[in-house]
């Protein structure tokens, strides 16, 4: 395995994983400063045990699945995922959408279980580990997929779990020091990156199952991953000029 | 986790739609294969923008 196969992996897994992290943590976050750590924790826990758990009994059934169908399957998967994620990004850059606030998510989230508190005051706590553990379990299920999506099928596994692995470490650092919302994070700019990313991925890996044999192999990534870059500026700027013609 | 695939229902049709064109292409005719590719590449890229200008134009409108 070299670096330059692997680094689109890498690369791909950290920075998708990184907002999917800073969404659940600031769940997780919203969640232990209003009942406390105990069931912040527990949630947690839970829901990874669960991520883990799925990952086990589906792992293995990746191995018998013929390569060119779990290409075709996963590149599909791939293209709508990250085309949907450029899509609202293009919009949010534009000002169609608003952007993703994760102190504004923070809000929300406490002032949802601060009502739960009025309504139910006893099981309560049963409430916010279920808020942590559905967050976690979620937001997890996408980092696997990313993580066996960018790295099925070429032996890369490794590599991109690690990249996902390193974004958990980074935001739960982070987060232990400041403990609040990571709201500094440019999440647009990362989603429109990923969404590059995973739109290149996806084309490349169903035209492989497709039975294309793309020319320069993985360095046509690159090329992809600048079509796609230039076809989200193109769109955010089209989706502008339209937002002012219209207004 | 549907939401996760299916962010605009009409995107994602057309985006299954056009890797079923290019599978065909690839799979039943005689043409170069990276025809193939490239009508898969370049359709994704004018249907992203297309999705994008359609929903600006249904957001400001």
């Amino acid at each position: 395995m070299t670096w330059s196969a692997a680094a689109p992996a890498v690369t791909a897994a950290f920075l998708a994983s990184l907002v999917e992290v800073v969404e659940a943590f600031t769940i997780v976050l919203a969640v232990a400063t209003l009942r406390g750590w105990r069931p912040a924790a527990l949630g947690t826990t839970a829901g990874l045990a669960v991520l883990a758990g799925i990952v086990l009994l589906l792992g293995p059934l990746l191995d018998a699945i013929p390569i060119t169908s779990l290409q075709l399957a996963i590149g599909i998967l791939l293209l709508l995922f990250g085309m949907g994620w450029l899509r609202k990004a293009s919009l949010r850059a534009a000002g169609i959408i608003p952007l993703h606030d994760e102190d504004a998510i923070f809000a929300t989230e406490t002032a949802a279980l601060s009502d739960e508190a009025r309504r139910r005051r006893q099981s309560l706590g049963w409430a916010a580990g279920i808020t942590a553990l559905k967050a976690v379990l979620l937001e997890g299920l996408e980092v696997v997929f990313i993580v066996i999506a960018v790295g099925a099928g070429r032996g890369l596994m490794v590599p991109a779990s690690l990249g996902a692995l390193a974004a958990c470490a980074l935001v739960l650092s982070i987060g232990a020091v400041v403990h609040r919302p990571l709201s500094r994070v440019p999440e647009n700019l990362l989603k429109f990156g990923v969404g590059v990313m995973l739109s290149a991925f996806g084309v490349f890996w169903t035209g492989e199952g497709l039975g294309i044999a793309w020319p320069g192999q993985d360095v046509a990534l690159l090329l992809f991953a600048a079509l796609f870059l230039g076809a989200g500026l193109i769109g955010a700027s089209l989706a502008r000029r339209l937002r002012v013609e219209f207004a | 986790m549907i939401g996760m695939f299916v962010g605009e229902k009409r995107l994602t049709m057309a985006v299954l739609a056009l890797v079923a064109v290019a599978g065909s292409l690839v799979d039943f005719t005689d043409l170069n294969s990276l025809i193939g590719g490239g009508l898969l590449l370049f359709g994704c890229l004018v249907l992203l923008i297309e999705s994008v200008c359609r929903s600006a134009r249904a957001g400001a409108s």
